[in-house]
């Protein structure tokens, strides 16, 4: 009886120490990480001393760089899954490898045309500067988007689930849309700018048709792919129609139909920004083209940025919708 | 009148114009509340009987009739249960339950389906897992739910094709065990059909067993099962008469294949 009693605070003291070296470790793996020295780093080169004649704004970059460090501290606290917390690390540390590597070849060894390589210093600066200006093209490009996209996504999706589920029963609808959805929508141009009053509406017909056919075939060979047991399954539960429609088969062809919309929001955005370059007034498109037209590429930088940002953003929501939507599958 | 009147049903199949007769003449009845099974080797027709009932294919000649009308097309009178585990996979448990409900009952409100829903998934073990999606749920489990939708639709009529099939032994018997005391225990009891291919299944749910044999498919035998309800497996296996019925039910069966060797048409 002795022995056992003596070996189990042993036995508890170690397991204690074992648990604080584990949550050391945890503790290290968490908030010890490369993105950090690439911080201090960033940080650092911004004193050395600068090449350029003009001003480099480097109070910019740091304060840029603190508050980005600053949510990478608050989110290494806040998000449990390490897989995530990688990610989100591993995107920040790109950037800052990204402006180090900006800042050393312009402000402080001038490797590059000065002209054409603003500071990023400059860039930010800029970019607060213009931030109305931006907030209004921004608005202006997404506003055409949602318009045509979202117009082609209500007509594109019932019409799509209706043709497939005829064609399903047998009839060619198929092709007459593999057919005018081979037709770039890009082509449609100089039929809408003759058709349609305003640069603004154009592009909205334009996105539309660049939405309309992938979504469209997307639906319908989604409802084309509808297992057989599942159109069983409702039959026999005596389903009208419409629930047919939307309860059964609009769910049952989802993932396609997400195929299709992707298709279609990725070239939205490469259709509208190359309008906006060619023909507009307002817009990220046009933001870019206008201010390097001027020679002034510090406004261009901004401006690619901006795009960079706005897809990503679109994207990440898009996402968001399609996982949740898609949930159920495993 | 019977509940359900199958009157020379015959189902032709046609594939690439060459005509294959997977029915041929069938005919039998079946009382209201009756509980009947009907077995066969695999590819006699049972599948092709059950979609016939179920109202989602139509027989090249012949008729059924239920309550002495003729079938058109699927109906609210008939519960479904097929082997594949017929869920909704976008819908959670309790969703799937509470479709089916809305099918047969359009003036329930949502609360009132959800409640009925909770309360069949209640009674088939399953209360837990009502949030859960059809992927997040093993076969019997789906089965079960599958179960708890068709008597929550609260039909006349429950149409099983072989609907443990796809189940592993023991979740099997504990499923049927389920289903005879949720039939036994129902007032008024289902008219149900019930195909399998598993005799003792057959035996121990049924009042009436009907054999059927293939090329083409058609009934061999109709025998009533002269057990008393309600029925417990352990039990009713142990006894002298439950041995006897499975043995020539056994030996019908294997006569219609020796018929079948011996090329000779079997009488009926
Ligand atoms: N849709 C179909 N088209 C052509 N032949 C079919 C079809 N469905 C079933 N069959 C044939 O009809 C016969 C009976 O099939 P089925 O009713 O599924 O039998 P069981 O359910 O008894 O196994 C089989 O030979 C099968 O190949
Ligand atoms: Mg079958």
């Amino acid at each position: 009886m002795n022995i056992p009693a003596g070996t189990i605070p042993t036995a508890k003291a170690d397991k204690k120490i074992k648990i604080n070296s584990e949550l050391k470790t945890e503790f290290f793996r968490r908030y010890f990480r490369v993105v950090h020295g690439l911080f201090a780093v960033l940080i650092l080169i911004q004193f050395l001393p600068d090449q350029l004649q003009t001003e480099t704004y480097i109070f910019y970059v740091i304060w840029f760089a603190v508050g980005v460090e600053i949510l990478t501290l608050i989110l290494s606290a806040v998000i449990k899954k390490t897989a995530s917390l990688n990610l989100f690390t591993d995107i920040v540390g790109f950037i800052y490898g990204l402006l180090i590597a900006w800042t050393l070849a312009t402000a402080k060894f001038n490797l590059l045309k000065a002209a054409l390589f603003p500071p990023p210093g400059k860039v930010f600066r800029q970019f607060i500067n213009d931030y109305d200006k931006i907030l209004v093209n921004i608005q202006s490009s997404v506003g055409i988007i949602l318009q045509g996209y979202l117009l082609a996504l209500i007509i594109a999706i019932p019409l799509g689930l209706f043709l497939g589920w005829n064609a399903r029963l047998g009839s060619s609808a198929t092709y007459i849309s593999k057919f005018l959805g081979a037709i770039p929508p890009i082509v449609y141009i100089p039929y809408g700018i003759a058709l349609l009053p305003t640069f603004k509406s154009v592009s909205v017909f334009v996105i539309f048709l660049a939405t309309f056919w992938p979504v469209l075939s997307g639906t319908m060979s989604g409802v084309m792919n509808v297992e057989k047991k599942t159109i069983d399954s409702a039959k026999v539960l005596n389903v009208g129609k419409f629930t047919m429609l939307f309860s059964v088969i609009l769910p049952a062809s989802l993932q396609q139909i997400f195929i299709g919309c992707n298709q279609g929001l990725t070239v939205s955005f490469v259709l509208l920004t190359s309008a906006e370059m060619i023909g507009a007034q307002s817009g990220l498109g046009y933001y870019i083209k206008n201010y390097s037209d001027f020679g002034d590429y510090t406004r261009t930088i901004v401006g690619l940025i901006v795009v960079g940002i706005v897809i990503v953003i679109i994207s990440f929501i898009f996402n968001s919708i399609q996982k949740y939507l898609l949930r159920w599958k495993q | 009148m019977s509940k359900i009147e199958i009157n020379h049903l015959t189902v032709d199949y046609t594939e690439k114009k060459k005509s294959f007769t997977a029915l041929k003449d069938v005919s039998f009845s079946i009382e209201e509340g009756e509980f009947v099974s009907v077995i066969g080797s695999s590819g006699c027709g049972k599948s092709t009987l059950l979609s016939i009932l179920e109202g989602i294919n139509t027989p090249t000649d012949g008729e059924i009739l239920i309550n002495g009308e003729k079938i058109r097309g699927t109906g609210t009178d008939r519960g479904v249960v097929f082997q594949h585990y017929s869920l909704f996979p976008w819908m959670t448990a309790r969703k799937n339950v509470a479709f089916g409900i809305k099918q047969v009952n359009h003036s329930a409100s949502r609360s009132e389906r959800y409640k009925i829903a909770d309360e069949f998934l209640d009674k088939v073990g399953l209360e837990q897992f009502k949030n859960k999606y059809p992927s997040q749920l093993s076969g019997g489990m789906q089965q079960r739910v599958a179960i708890a939708r068709a008597l929550a639709m609260d039909t006349d009529i429950l149409l099983m094709d072989e609907p443990f099939g796809a189940i592993d032994a023991k979740n099997r018997t504990i499923l049927q065990e389920l289903l005879l005391e949720l039939w036994e225990n129902a007032t008024p009891r289902k008219t149900v059909v019930f195909v399998t291919h598993d005799i003792d299944e057959a035996i121990l749910l049924s009042d009436k067993i009907v054999m059927m044999t293939a090329n083409p498919g058609r009934v061999y035998r109709e025998l009533k099962v002269p057990f008393d309800r309600p029925r417990n497996r352990s039990e009713l296996v142990q006894t002298k008469e439950y041995n006897k019925f499975r043995n020539n039910l056994l030996s019908l069966f294997y006569s219609d294949i020796a018929d079948k060797i011996g090329g000779e048409e079997v009488v009926l």
